[in-house]
């Protein structure tokens, strides 16, 4: 069977740091999976290699077949990275911004103005889009970077801590957007989080992961009566101090 | 092309649309050289009213009629006060009750030395109140009137001379001898302008190529680096990288971007410096009514076409140097901080041959210089000036080697994962020395 995402012994150093060590982990297709562990514990690595800006320095991992070293090109074509701190260029609006993005994976101009339609509903903010990006909220810029992300309907969506940050009302609506695609239009979702309450509403199955090991693994209810817990928070504690 | 095109666009809006930039890049240059030279107009004219409407006082201790008609001389069309006192030391202290800047005193025996074919003696002082240089001009008014009339009088004197010899010939032609008529061969041409002249247009332009090359450079440096490091401040690299473009269109779209911006405030630079030229040195026309087309050094077709691949590939290897160095810090600062070390290399030659020429140098000097890229362009600018194309081609030959080399280095940085994990700072040398960053941990 195909594994939308196959990570088999993944380990990546930085100098003498260990950030990942020898992590496994699959994503089936259609799925949501979520990286759930503390501030440093290698989420953010790992979604560097399978979004081809990091190497990694032993292991393998391979998204729908294709290998994040030989083949970055392909794997490019087929994902969306949302990175926790991203930003959008300031100077341009939020329109501009869209469509620039939007051209690089639009065929023709139709399509392209297919995925600006589409991000325009994304985001939800209307008029505002014609603004430029500076004078954003952060939940405005979320919203605009994550209507980004999913427009142009990516085979895979990376996420790291989609609602970082955000107050209630935007966290709510990322989430929403998230559930959508990956239910109603087959995106494939790899997110991480340490907020684990989130985790366990949005995730099918989980990894929990700690000091770069991967310590768990499973969908949340599984977990949860593994661990003979109320909540993956509990769980975690629980593994982590096994762990 | 599609591809390449949108990042172009993209560059050149973030960039102009930055304030800093737009400010910083394109229109000070444009409103700060015209009000230089309008501050320096100002200050010029103002010398040169002194000059024109200086006053000065005359203390005269002589009678006769050499007196009389140099008296006759300096009073005609001049603001003259007349000093009456009993002796130098009363004239003096009377004089400097007055707002004249000079006192002209004529000693007791000026016509008689005169009358018998001596030198007529006087004496002039000036009273520096301000020591400004519009004050300096005012007392050579009194010079130039006393020269003017002292040429006369030697012909006066020579002519009636002729006249007691009964010899044949003008005074001006005792006076002065010979006519000398320099002429200039350039280019194998001869043309009826004397080689001081040449010299000093050439000499502006010597002074203006490397200083255009330089600020070129220097604005391309700027660009390239805080596109970068805007990118990365921003937080916005990340995401560019994991688009379905290759790393090397993402590259060639920053520079680009970069040099269309950079061309604009170099554009900006020259109109500004032009204004500044013209405005400033109005009050001599003749300082910038001569060109090097006047006087056939201008460029020929293939010249300019030259000058033009020197200054793109010049360009281009300051902006692949600057974006290597941007990518090793994470923040606008220290991208500036970081590339401000290349501000060596780019003035060291245009400082140093904007007053020489290379030929000129000791060996060890010449060797050092030759080996930076940049003496190159300003060699090649200066040589298709003057029609030497092999030389400026053995330079664009050069710089382009260089350029290839440093272009390969940029885009095996922006290859490898080097371009997202080096956050070097200026301000942390350990890390700059190659221990690496673990913050995306």
């Amino acid at each position: 069977m195909q594994y939308a995402i196959d990570v088999r012994n993944l380990t990546k150093t930085f100098g003498d740091i260990v950030a990942i060590d020898g992590a496994s982990f699959t994503v089936k297709e259609r799925e949501i999976f979520g990286l759930i562990g503390p501030n440093g514990a290698g989420k953010t690595t790992a979604l560097r290699i399978l979004s081809t800006l990091l190497k990694p320095s032993s292991g393998t991992a391979t998204i729908f077949g294709n290998d994040v070293v030989k083949k970055p090109e392909a794997i490019r074509e087929s994902i969306s990275y949302l990175p926790e701190e991203a930003g959008a260029y300031q100077n341009l609006s939020g329109y501009e911004y869209l469509s620039f993005m939007a051209g690089f994976y639009a065929e023709d101009k139709e399509s392209q103005d297919e995925m600006l339609k589409e991000a325009e509903l994304i985001s939800g903010l209307g008029e505002r889009l014609d603004d430029r990006i500076k004078g954003y909220s952060k939940g405005m810029k979320r919203r605009l970077l994550l209507a980004r992300a999913v427009m142009m309907k990516p085979k895979l969506l990376i996420l790291d801590e989609p609602t970082s940050g955000l107050d209630v009302v935007h966290a709510f609506h990322v989430r929403q957007v998230i559930k959508e695609y990956a239910d109603k239009k087959g995106v494939t979702v790899l997110l991480s989080s340490h907020n684990m309450l989130e985790v366990e509403y949005l995730c099918h199955r989980v990894s929990l992961i700690n000091e770069g090991k991967i310590i768990a693994e499973g969908s949340p209810d599984e977990l949860t009566q593994k661990f003979s817990a109320e909540n993956l928070e509990q769980v975690f504690m629980e593994v982590a101090k096994l762990g | 092309m599609g591809n390449l095109w949108s990042l172009v666009l993209k560059e050149i809006k973030e960039l102009v649309r930055d304030p800093k930039i737009l400010i910083g890049v394109i229109l000070m240059p444009i409103i700060i050289f015209p009000v230089m030279g309008s501050a320096i107009n100002i200050s010029t004219s103002s010398v040169q009213r002194a000059m024109i409407t200086a006053s000065f006082a005359i203390y005269n201790e002589d009678e006769g009629a050499p007196t009389d008609a140099l008296l006759e001389h300096l009073y005609r069309n001049n603001t003259v006060i007349t000093i009456e006192a009993n002796g130098i030391q009363d004239a003096l202290s009377k004089y400097q009750e007055t707002n004249a800047s000079t006192l002209l005193w004529i000693m007791e025996g000026y016509s008689e030395n005169v009358s018998q074919g001596l030198k007529g003696e006087l004496k002039v002082y000036a009273n520096l109140k301000s020591l400004s240089i519009a004050e300096a001009g005012s007392t050579d008014a009194i010079g130039g009137l006393l020269n003017y009339y002292a040429y006369f009088l030697s012909i006066a004197n020579i002519n009636s001379l002729l006249e007691q010899a009964g010899a044949i010939g003008e005074a001006s032609v005792v006076r002065s001898p010979l006519s000398v008529d320099y002429q200039s061969i350039i280019k194998g041409n001869v043309i009826d302008v004397a080689p001081s002249q040449i010299v000093s247009v050439i000499m502006s332009q010597s002074v203006m190529l490397p200083i255009m090359v330089m600020v070129m450079l220097m604005f391309a440096i700027q660009m390239a680096a805080t596109s970068i490091a805007i990118e990365k401040e921003q937080k916005t690299l990340e995401t560019l990288m994991t688009l379905p473009v290759s790393r090397l269109t993402i590259l060639s779209g920053k520079l680009a971007g970069s040099i269309v911006v950079a061309v604009a405030g170099a554009i900006a630079y020259m109109i500004g410096f032009g204004y500044y030229m013209t405005s400033a040195f109005s009050f001599a026309p003749e300082l910038t009514t001569m060109s090097t087309q006047d006087l056939s050094i201008g460029l020929e077709p293939l010249g300019t076409l030259l000058l033009g691949v020197n200054i793109f590939v010049t360009l281009v290897s300051g902006l692949a140097l600057a974006i290597s160095l941007a990518t090793f810090t994470d923040n606008v600062r220290s991208a500036q901080s970081l590339t401000g070390f290349l501000t060596i290399p780019i003035m060291l030659p245009a400082i140093i041959l904007m007053f020489s020429d290379l030929s000129m140098l000791p060996k060890t000097v010449q060797m050092v210089l030759l080996v930076i890229p940049y003496t190159h362009s300003i060699i090649a600018s200066k040589a298709a000036f003057l029609g030497n194309y092999v030389l400026v081609l053995r330079s664009i030959g050069y710089i382009t080697l260089f350029t290839l080399v440093v272009l390969y280095i940029a885009a095996k940085i922006f290859s490898t994962e080097r371009i997202i994990t080096a956050r070097f700072t200026t301000f942390d040398m350990k890390k700059l020395l190659g221990r690496r960053s673990n913050r995306e941990r």
